[in-house]
C-alpha cells in the first residue's frame, strides 16, 4: 500500500551504497518474531489465570488463548522460513544500522518530537504543546529562512490555538488546557 | 402508498430542509476527510442542532451528514493514503497508488461517482425491499454472526501482500489487540497488567489512526532530499474531467452493482457496517476480476468497489431500523434518538404510523447522494490543492489532527499515548513489509467474533449448530470456497513465471 521508499542520503559516498540487505532483513524478521513468540507464550500462560464462567462453556481466556496459540505457531513458522533462507543470503555491509538511522533521521526526528508532544499534552495543554510541536517539526523539515519561519509560526498558531478554540467553542469538546486552563 | 410518498416528498422539498441538508453534506464530507474524525462523531455533533427542527428536517439533515461522511473518507484515503474514516480502509489500496502515479483527480472523481452510485443503489433497494431484507437480517443468530465474521476474515487472504504468513501474523495480532481490556461478556480485565492505559483496551479508531496515519506520515518524511526541495505529496497535474470519470465508473457495471449489494447487505446486518463492507466489496471485486494482480497498484476497479461498497451501507443500515426498530450501527442509533426526541417511536409500526416521514427519509437519501456528488465535484479542486502543500507543513498538521481525533473519541489522554505506541508499531511493521490492513481487520472483527462465538455456545453447547443451521452453513461454505480460491490464485501466480 505504502510506497517503498528509495531514499537518497546526502552523506559521503561510502555510506550511499549501504542499501537494504536481505540477510539483515531476515535477521530482523527472526529477532522480531522470536521476541513476539516469547511475549505471546507469556501472555498465553497469563490467560490461563483468567476466570471461567459457570454460565458459558468458554471463559474470558478461551478466545485469547486460541488467538495466541495460532500467533505462536505463525511466529515460529516465520522464524523457520527466514532461518532456512538466511545462509544463502548476502552478508550485510558494515555500519548498516548506522546508515539506516542516518537515512531515516528526519522520520526519527519527527517521531521523537511526536512522542514529546504526546507526553506534553496533559502537562502543557493542547494549544501550547501543539504550537511547539508544529513549529519544531517545520523547522526540522526545513523552515529556516525568515519567510519560512513566519509561515511556520502562522501555521503553528492556527493549528494549535485555532483548533483549540474551534473544538472548545464550536464543537464543545474541551481539549486538555494545561496551565492555560 | 403513492399518496404517502408524495406527502413525504412535499415535506422534504422545503427551502429550510434543503439548506440544512446542504450544510449537513458539507459538514459530513469535511469531518470524514480529517483522519480521526468518524461519521458517528459528526452525527453526534449534529444531533443537538436538529432538536429545534421539524422531525423530517432534522433526520434529513443527519442523513445528509451520514451520506456525506461516507464520501468524505475517500479524500484523505486517496490523497494522503490515510483512511479518513474506518470505512475507507480499502479505498487507500488503489486510490492512493493511483493518486501517487500522477492521477489524483481521476482517483477522487472515480471514488465520488462510485459513492454516488453506491448510495443510489442502496436508496432504491431501501425503498423496494426494506421489510423483506430486514426480516432476513434479524433472523441471523449468534451462529450466523460468527460464521459471517469467519467469511469476512477470509478477506485477509486478499490483503496479505507478498507473504501469506506475514499477513496471517498481522491479522491474528489484530484479533489479539482486540482482546486487551474488558472481556465483552463478563467484563473481566484481560492483559491490562493493572495499568489504566490498557484498562479500556485499544479503541479501534486509535489503532486505525496509529497504523495508517502515523506510520504513513513518518514514511512521507524519510527522504531528506525531497523534503529539502519542498517537494509536494503528489507532483502531478491535478486536472480531471468529471464526465470521463462517470463514464469510466459506469464501464464496470457488474463491479458497481455487486459492491453496492455487498454494502446494502452488510449495512442491513446489525453490528456490521461500512468498515467491513468496504473491505468485503474490494475483496469480491478482486476475486471476480480477470486481472486481480492489478489490484493494489491503482486500478479503477479497486476504487469503484471500495467506495460503492461503503456508501451503499448508508441505505442498508436504515433497513432494520425502519422495518424493525433495530439500529444497524452507532450512527443509526443516533438517527433513532433524533426521531425519539420528537416523540416518534421507531419500530415495526413506524412505516404504518408515519409513512410520510419514512418515505421522506428514503427521498432524503436520494437527495443527499445527489448533493454529495455536486458538492464533491465542485469542491474537488479545493481538496486537490492539498497536494500542493509541502510535506514539511502537511505532516505535522495531520499529526496534530490525529492527536485531536484520538483524544476526542473518549476524552482520554491515555488514548494519545496509545496512538503513539500503535504508530511506532505500525511504522516498524511497515518497514519490515508486514501488511497493516489485516491487523485493522482483526481489530474490527475480533470483538464481534468472540462475542458471537461465546453467545452461541452459551445458548447451546452443541457446536454442530454452526454447520446445521442453513444460513450459518452457507456462510461457512462460502468462507471455505473463498480461501480455496485465494490459495489456487496464489499457486497459479507462483507457477506463472516458470511456465
Amino acid at each position: 500500500m505504502s510506497q517503498a521508499n528509495t531514499t537518497h542520503s546526502p552523506r559521503p559516498a561510502g555510506r550511499e551504497g549501504a542499501g537494504k540487505s536481505d540477510r539483515a532483513n531476515a535477521r530482523a524478521h527472526i529477532v522480531l518474531n522470536a521476541a513476539l513468540a516469547m511475549l505471546f507464550v507469556g501472555l498465553f500462560a497469563q490467560s490461563a489465570s483468567l476466570p471461567s464462567s459457570m454460565w458459558e462453556p468458554l471463559g474470558a481466556g478461551s478466545f485469547p488463548r486460541l488467538v495466541l496459540g495460532a500467533l505462536i505457531v505463525i511466529n515460529l513458522a516465520i522464524i523457520v522460513q527466514e532461518a532456512k533462507r538466511y545462509p544463502r543470503l548476502a552478508a550485510p555491509p558494515r555500519g548498516l544500522v548506522r546508515d539506516w538511522l542516518w537515512r531515516h533521521r528526519l522520520a526519527m526526528g519527527v517521531l521523537a518530537l511526536f512522542a514529546l508532544f504526546s507526553l506534553a499534552v496533559p502537562m502543557l495543554g493542547f494549544p501550547l504543546s501543539a504550537l511547539a510541536f508544529l513549529l519544531l517539526v517545520q523547522i526540522l523539515l526545513g523552515a529556516r529562512r525568515p519567510r519560512s519561519l513566519i509561515i511556520a509560526l502562522v501555521i503553528a498558531g492556527v493549528f494549535s490555538f485555532g483548533l483549540d478554540w474551534l473544538f472548545r467553542d464550536v464543537f464543545v469538546i474541551s481539549l486538555p488546557r494545561g496551565p492555560l486552563g | 402508498m403513492m399518496e404517502t410518498l408524495l406527502s413525504g416528498v412535499e415535506q422534504l422539498f422545503t427551502l429550510g430542509t434543503m439548506v440544512s441538508m446542504l450544510l449537513g453534506v458539507i459538514a459530513g464530507v469535511i469531518a470524514a476527510a480529517i483522519p480521526g474524525f468518524t461519521i458517528t462523531m459528526a452525527i453526534v455533533l449534529t444531533l443537538p442542532l436538529t432538536f429545534t427542527m421539524a422531525p423530517l428536517q432534522g433526520v434529513a439533515t443527519m442523513l445528509a451528514v451520514y451520506v456525506g461522511g461516507y464520501s468524505g473518507g475517500l479524500i484523505s484515503a486517496a490523497l494522503l493514503g490515510i483512511p479518513g474514516t474506518p470505512s475507507a480502509v480499502a479505498t487507500t489500496f488503489d486510490a492512493f497508488p493511483m493518486a501517487r502515479s500522477g492521477q489524483p483527480g481521476r482517483a477522487l472523481a472515480l471514488g465520488i461517482w462510485s459513492s454516488f452510485f453506491g448510495a443510489l443503489v442502496s436508496a432504491v433497494i431501501l425503498i423496494i425491499a426494506a421489510p423483506p431484507l430486514a426480516m432476513v437480517a434479524v433472523k441471523l443468530g449468534a451462529w450466523e454472526y460468527f460464521s459471517l465474521i469467519i467469511f469476512a476474515m477470509t478477506v485477509v487472504a486478499s490483503l496479505v501482500g507478498k507473504s501469506m504468513l506475514k499477513g496471517l501474523m498481522t491479522g491474528l495480532l489484530g484479533l489479539f489487540i482486540a482482546t486487551v481490556g474488558a472481556d465483552p461478556m463478563m467484563g473481566v480485565a484481560r492483559f491490562t497488567f493493572g495499568s489504566d492505559l490498557l484498562a479500556d483496551g485499544f479503541p479501534f479508531l486509535v489503532v486505525l489512526i496509529g497504523m495508517f496515519a502515523v506510520s504513513q506520515l513518518l514514511q512521507e518524511v524519510e527522504d531528506a532530499e525531497q523534503i529539502k526541495q519542498g517537494k509536494r505529496l503528489i507532483n502531478a497535474d491535478v486536472s480531471f474531467n468529471p464526465l470521463t470519470a462517470m463514464r469510466e465508473t459506469l464501464a464496470y457495471p457488474v463491479n458497481l452493482l455487486r459492491s453496492s449489494l455487498v454494502g446494502v447487505f452488510i449495512g442491513a446486518v446489525p453490528g456490521a457496517g461500512g468498515s467491513i463492507a468496504n473491505l468485503l466489496a474490494y475483496d469480491q471485486a478482486r476475486r471476480a476480476s480477470p486481472t486481480p494482480e492489478r489490484f493494489g497498484t491503482g486500478t479503477p476497479e479497486g476504487v469503484i468497489a471500495s467506495e460503492s461498497g461503503n456508501s451503499a451501507t448508508s441505505g442498508g443500515g436504515l433497513i432494520p431500523m425502519i422495518a424493525l426498530g433495530i439500529p444497524g450501527s452507532a450512527v443509526d442509533a443516533v438517527l433513532m434518538a433524533s426521531l425519539m426526541v420528537h416523540g416518534i417511536g421507531v419500530g415495526p409500526r413506524l412505516i404504518l404510523d408515519h409513512g410520510d416521514l419514512v418515505y421522506g427519509m428514503f427521498t432524503a437519501m436520494l437527495v443527499a447522494a445527489a448533493m454529495v456528488l455536486v458538492v464533491c465535484l465542485f469542491s474537488m479542486r479545493f481538496f486537490l490543492r492539498v497536494t500542493d502543500i509541502p510535506r514539511s507543513i502537511i505532516v505535522p498538521v495531520v499529526l496534530v489532527c490525529c492527536v485531536i481525533g484520538a483524544f476526542a473519541l473518549n476524552n482520554r489522554v491515555t488514548d494519545i499515548y496509545l496512538l503513539l505506541g500503535v504508530g511506532v508499531i505500525g511504522y516498524v511493521l511497515s518497514k519490515l513489509e508486514y501488511p497493516l490492513a489485516p491487523l485493522v481487520l482483526g481489530v474490527i472483527l475480533g470483538p464481534i467474533a468472540e462475542t458471537n462465538l461465546r453467545r452461541a455456545l452459551m445458548t447451546d453447547e452443541d457446536w454442530t449448530l454452526f454447520f446445521t443451521r442453513p444460513i450459518s452453513l452457507i456462510l461457512l461454505v462460502l468462507a471455505v470456497v473463498s480461501v480455496a480460491l485465494a490459495i489456487r490464485h496464489r499457486l497459479r501466480q507462483r507457477h506463472a513465471p516458470a511456465t
